[in-house]
């Protein structure tokens, strides 16, 4: 077994059902991304998890032992939440200590403890500080610190970037990263940003209207969704209709959309030479948008309007309504 | 801005000046034999010399602080229980809680004395005690103002993650209430406190209508001091003034004192 299972989870507030028949599971040490819209169920089954709901039906194990009914306390579990949830009254120390404290751990150990992981996270310097002194990355870094002094058997993190600034966001993704994999703690990640899911993940699991929508590494989600749902959240997907590409490409894709990454259009001023593994057809530019490192290029095929993402580089360049040659292979067009 | 500021500055002053006038002049009239002219005449200090000679003031200060200060702490140790139950396990019915709480603003203070005497004063269980009674009457008088400080503490803190985060730390949900929720509250207790302390120090009519000589507050020495002299009355009323600064000032200090704790610590 797994180290972390559910089980046919079902939960259901009043007629609304949240969860539908989850099953689910996640390797000891790994970290597992649960990834979805708002209001898709992701982070109550988080929280079923923490046992901070109740699921209506099924089970959940965690390292071989049944905890669907054991209280929050006694879980064993760690969790980071959206808002940090530091506790206002206390500082930074205290705050880590806390968990610590209930274990009755001797004081020299428990201040040991809050050391070592204060330094991890990088806030030796602030410990004699409260929590309304600290910045939103500082509070975060705490409270992931809180959790994981305990050394809980889980980490359980609920969005817990959401609330933070672009570039802080992407360095805290990358720390959080380091260490839980230096710690090696199993951690369940809730977020709604597939970029967040793709730098963090060993496994992601696509929620969509309380189901699992599809299952994989980061690289199996992005580069062969399973359904049009998963193309569209997980990336910039191209979604034509299959017969409309079909019609322009002269290809044969079965089903009635057709997935294209806007990477793998590829763009040319002359004319490329279709083959067996390579699509072909002409269009013209509709559109140009700059991304930094990245221009996207609105393409129009005869009504099939594509983008395609061109790395930045001079001579790459091409004018709204300019003529233009594009390709793609084959074998990277998904048909859904 | 500087014109605006001098202009505020004014305004402020002499609206404090304003409300500190009738008590200077009571200050004043207390320490002195006449002041029938522009100036007092004869600085003397009798009329506290009566007061504190009399041992009926002194039952009547400590019997003013204990049924002022026993109802303050019951029903701040209620409203917390109640409003821990309803936010953690009855969310839906904080509005009732609220509407039950909020009932005793519309209640005069002699109907809820009438009533209390009609429903208790036959029987002989404790509740018929007048002391009982006015404890009792006392705590339904504050109830709205105690629910309403603490009820609006709480919303400024997000007590439901606070108490999910203490929980999956491995606390209890009570002891969580209590070690998390609590001190951040604080301040809201506080000034629901003084208020509540500043009511039932000027309440006259259910003490009189409830403990009839049984209780004697410094309300009652007040009315019976302003039949013998109106300077004594003045003392009196400075007493009381003395006695509810102090006790706001202890109430302050504590608080400013946890707020000192937390900013040495800071450094």
């Amino acid at each position: 077994m797994s180290y972390i299972h559910f089980e046919q989870i079902n939960k259901k507030f009043g007629s609304n059902h949240v969860l539908k028949d989850i099953d689910l599971e996640v390797e000891k040490g790994q970290l597992v991304t649960l990834l979805g819209p708002s209001g898709c169920g992701k982070s109550t089954l988080l929280r079923c998890l923490a046992g901070l709901e109740q699921v209506t039906s099924g089970r959940v194990y965690v390292d071989g032992e049944d905890i669907t009914d054991v209280i929050p306390r006694r879980r064993g579990i760690g969790m980071v939440f959206q808002q940090y949830s530091l506790f206002p009254n206390m500082n930074v120390t205290d705050n880590v200590a806390y968990g610590l404290k209930l274990k009755k751990l001797p004081r020299a150990q428990i201040a040991d403890k809050v050391e070592h992981m204060l330094e991890i996270v990088g806030l030796s310097e602030k410990k004699g500080q409260y929590p309304a002194q600290l910045s939103g990355g500082q509070q975060q870094r705490v409270a992931l610190a809180r959790a994981m002094v305990t050394e809980p058997k889980v980490l359980l993190l609920d969005e817990p970037l959401s609330a933070i600034d672009a570039l802080l966001r992407k360095n805290l993704q990358i720390e959080i990263r380091r260490i839980q994999q230096q710690l090696g703690i199993t951690t369940v990640f809730v977020t709604h940003d597939q970029d967040e899911a793709m730098v963090m993940s060993d496994v992601i699991h696509l929620f969509h209207d309380g189901r699992i929508e599809q299952s994989g590494t980061p690289e199996q989600i992005y580069t062969h969704p399973a359904t049009k749902f998963a193309a569209t959240f997980i990336g910039n997907y191209n979604l034509p209709d299959a017969a409309d590409f079909n019609r322009v490409f002269g290809a044969d894709i079965a089903g009635e959309s057709v997935a294209i990454r806007p990477e793998i259009v590829m763009l040319s001023k002359q004319p490329l030479g279709r083959t067996e593994t390579r699509l072909t057809a002409k269009g013209k530019i509709v559109q140009h948008i700059s991304h930094g490192s990245l221009i996207r290029f609105g393409v129009d095929f005869d009504g099939l309007l594509l983008n395609a993402d061109v790395v930045y580089e001079s001579g790459m360049d091409f004018a709204e309504g300019e003529t233009v040659y594009a390709a793609v292979k084959k074998e990277l067009v998904i048909g859904l | 801005m500087k014109k605006r500021n001098s202009s505020a500055a004014l305004v402020m002053t002499l609206v404090i000046i304003w409300l500190l006038i009738p008590l200077l002049a009571t200050i004043i009239y207390s320490l002195f034999e006449d002041w029938t002219g522009i100036l007092p005449k004869g600085f003397t200090l009798s009329a506290y010399q009566t007061i504190f000679s009399d041992p009926g003031f002194l039952t009547a200060m400590y019997q003013t602080v204990l049924v002022c200060l026993v109802p303050i702490v019951i029903t701040i140790v209620v409203v917390l229980l109640a409003l821990f139950v309803v936010t953690v396990y009855f969310p839906r019915l904080e509005k009732y809680v609220q509407i039950l709480c909020m009932i005793p603003y519309t209640i005069q203070g002699v109907i809820l004395s009438v009533s209390i005497l009609t429903l208790y004063a036959k029987g002989d269980s404790v509740l018929s005690q007048r002391m009982a009674m006015l404890i009792g009457a006392y705590c339904i008088i504050i109830l709205p103002h105690i629910f309403n400080g603490i009820r609006n503490s709480m919303r400024a803190i997000n007590m439901k993650m606070l108490l999910e985060a203490a929980e999956v730390l491995g606390e209890s949900k009570l002891k969580a209430f209590f070690k998390v929720i609590v001190p951040n509250i604080l301040t809201g207790i506080t000034v629901s406190s003084l208020l509540a302390v500043g009511l039932l120090f000027g309440d006259y009519v259910i003490i009189r209508n409830l403990s009839s000589s049984n209780v004697n507050n410094m309300q009652q020495f007040l009315y019976q001091a302003m039949k013998r002299s109106s300077t004594e009355a003045s003392a009196v009323f400075v007493v009381i003034m003395m006695i509810t600064f102090v006790i706001t000032a202890i109430v302050l200090m504590l608080q400013s004192r946890t707020s000192l704790e937390k900013t040495r610590n800071e450094g």
